[in-house]
């Protein structure tokens, strides 16, 4: 039972005292951490796309810059020009002084032919009518095609620019030096896994791949690109055949049709995330643990002390029962002392009568005649007479000095009212008081501790006898009432009353008005015990000189929860 | 030695029949009462030497029968019964008047005994007031 009290009151701090803020506390952590967590995601979304974005513009800037220097050198020279006199190679010295991305240079007639070519390829005469890109610009103008090999059988790419020029067409054609624009492209790194490439529409590779990837390979991963037009660059994420997951910022190069991809590998990128949120969440583990720990500690360490202060109040409210109950025994001692003395004395007296007549008789003196047999035998009946109210007495007293738990059965108050008042019925006689005692017809029964309860209804009667010793006509009426659902058993006296400053302190413990030696001060404030345990009230009402009423409340015995009995 | 003249008042009806008895067989002239009020009735219609007075009786408390009886009848000896082994009682009954107080139960032999010592100081004050 003690366990189970400790467990409960342990219980009730751990959930009333701890819960609430550790729980809240868990809360705002968690809230931090989520936050947190997701501020570094966007950062890391952040930087890959902007990056992505960055380099996308570039790479549009370029390839813009160059369409636009091939433009200019072909509105700035005639067909004819171009194709005497070495001025193709002083364009070309132009054009690379500009940007060193230019390979070589050729003029294509409107039929395809490769009428003049400087550069490092052996190309000029070959027709071009057939290719791709000859189709390509022919309708659009400036083009750029993707990588191929063309007929100096090496990955390139070109820009072609269509003149039309009186009545015919002419072609300006660039290559574009692969290893410089795959620099240009490739020349971007985050950390060890970022990479940036190129990728057509189809997903053929137009620059190589860092990770794994040749010119014109096809990605094997395109199909998992997911490119939406309406952005700038597209974040997403995505496994490849081989399980790795990779982070992608993909941007459109409208010019061309290509896609700028950069990517990373997933853990990498998420890397200082992901151990910045695991350090949090195990710091926020091992916090919570040494607090639940030492909120377990404080609690029980608190509930110990509950239990114990719980059990010593109990030690001592029972103590105290005892002790009002053993100073009443004291007080009732000398009343009982007396009550015993006359049959005693009648005993003796009796006795005296007995040896009288056998003295007699053995003397000689008298007969044992019928009168004298009378006689004895009138003494010997008499003396068990006055043995039986001495055991009545003793019994009287010691069943009320005897310890014992709270047994709550139904008691009849008119008698037992009866039988309590009896037992001061002498002392109040001597004392010239008049007992009253008036009762409702048809009272119930409460449930009580009849010994308890006659504790509490004899202090009333000896306080009432107290008051009333000094006074002539003093009256104690003892009535029992019923008031709703409970019976109401005042004791009143028309004694000398209670100061109003006085009554507040009458329940306290050790509080008597009585000199030293005559009264403990423990009646009443055992008698107030006694009744809040039996689930009633106790209050008085009282004037000076005028007199005073105690009256008693206690449930009726349907009422009452029988469970209390083991309190 | 003419017979004393007792008077027994106590509150206990059975303690007065038989303990009159017991005096009756030892030559003395009993009578009973069981209240002071009673007792000094009593004492207006017959002569009493000696009183055996208990203290604690309802009504009028033995003290108060002592104080009226010393009052109206000043050489009849009063001899207290105490119930009670209280020093309140011891000095009550070493109140002037009283010759002497015996304790309950009190066996027949010494009460009669103080009756007798009673009756004999009685005697004398009673010559000591005729000359």
């Amino acid at each position: 039972m003690v366990s189970d009290r400790f467990k409960r009151i342990r219980r009730m701090i751990l959930r009333r005292a701890l819960l609430a803020p550790f729980i809240i506390i868990m809360i705002v952590c968690g809230t931090l951490v989520y936050y947190f967590s997701v501020d570094l995601r966007d950062n890391v979304t952040c930087r890959l796309t902007c990056m992505a974005n960055d380099h996308r513009r570039l790479i549009e800037q370029f390839l813009k810059e160059r369409s636009f220097d091939l433009q200019c050198a072909t509105n700035s020279n005639s067909f004819n020009e171009l194709t005497h006199d070495g001025r193709l190679t002083e364009v070309l010295a132009q054009l690379q002084e500009g940007s060193h991305a230019f390979l070589d240079l050729g003029v294509f007639d409107k039929d395809g032919n490769h009428v003049a070519y400087v550069g490092p390829y052996n190309l000029k005469g070959k027709n071009y009518a057939e290719t791709k890109w000859f189709s390509a610009v022919r309708k659009k103008s400036p083009y750029i095609s993707d990588v191929f090999l063309g007929y100096r059988d090496t990955p390139h790419f070109i820009i072609a620019v269509r003149r039309g020029e009186g009545d015919g067409t002419w072609y300006l054609r660039a290559t574009i030096d692969t290893f410089y624009f795959n620099d240009l492209v490739e020349n971007v790194r985050i950390r060890k896994t970022g990479e940036a490439y190129i990728v057509n529409h189809e997903g053929v590779f137009q620059t190589r791949r860092r990770s794994g990837g040749a010119f014109m390979e096809l990605d094997p991963d395109s199909n998992l690109y997911r490119i939406d037009n309406k952005t700038d660059v597209s974040f997403f994420s995505a496994s490849n055949q081989e399980g790795e997951r990779y982070l992608y910022a993909a941007g459109l190069l409208p010019q061309t049709g290509w896609v700028l991809v950069v990517r990373q590998e997933f853990s990498e990128a998420y890397a200082p995330l992901i151990s910045a949120v695991i350090i949090a969440v195990v710091l926020i583990i091992c916090g919570g643990a040494v607090v639940v720990i030492m909120a377990f500690i404080l609690a029980s360490g608190v509930a110990n002390r509950l239990t114990i202060a719980d059990m010593e109040k109990q030690e001592i409210s029972t103590q105290l029962i005892m002790a009002g109950k053993l100073a009443e025994v004291g007080e009732m001692s000398a009343g009982v002392a007396h009550e015993i003395n006359n049959p005693l004395q009648i005993m003796e007296s009796e006795r005296t009568m007995l040896n009288d007549i056998l003295e007699e008789i053995e003397t000689g003196h008298g007969v044992l005649d019928e009168e004298n047999m009378s006689l004895l035998n009138d003494s010997v009946e008499q003396i068990a007479v006055q043995i039986n109210r001495c055991k009545l007495i003793t019994h009287g007293l010691l069943k009320f000095a005897r310890k014992s738990e709270p047994l709550f059965q139904a008691v009849d108050l008119k008698q037992f009212t009866q039988e309590v008042v009896s037992m001061i019925e002498r002392e109040a006689e001597l004392e010239n008081i008049r007992i009253v005692q008036k009762f409702d017809a048809d009272l119930p029964k409460i449930m009580a501790d009849p010994n308890q309860f006659q504790q509490v209804l004899l202090n009333l009667l000896n306080n009432a006898i107290d008051a009333l010793k000094a006074k002539h006509g003093g009256e104690i009426r003892v009535t029992s009432v019923r008031q709703d659902d409970s019976i109401a058993i005042s004791v009143a006296d028309n004694g000398c009353g209670i100061p109003t400053d006085k009554m507040e302190k009458i329940f306290l413990p050790f509080y008597t008005t009585k000199p030293v030696g005559q009264g403990t001060g423990l009646g009443l404030s055992t008698c107030y015990g006694i009744v809040e345990r039996m689930g009633g009230k106790i209050s008085v009402n009282s004037e000076l000189n005028v007199g005073t009423a105690f009256t008693v409340w206690l449930p009726l015995a349907e009422n009452n929860d029988i469970e209390k009995a083991g309190k | 030695m003419s017979k004393i003249n007792l008077l027994l008042v106590d509150d206990e009806e059975q303690f007065l029949s038989t303990t009159k008895k017991l005096f009756e067989k030892r030559g003395m002239n009993t009578s009973t009462a069981t209240n002071g009020a009673d007792a000094l009735k009593i004492m207006g219609q017959q002569p009493i030497d000696v009183v055996l007075l208990d203290v604690k009786m309802p009504k009028m408390t033995g003290i108060e029968a002592l104080l009226k009886i010393k009052e109206e009848y000043p050489l009849v000896e009063v001899i207290l019964i105490t119930g009670v082994n209280t020093i309140e009682s011891v000095m009550e009954a070493l109140r002037p008047g009283v010759f002497d107080y015996v304790m309950k139960p009190c066996d027949i032999i010494s009460m009669s005994r103080k009756v007798e010592e009673a009756y004999e100081k009685k005697q004398a004050m009673e010559k000591r007031a005729a000359t």
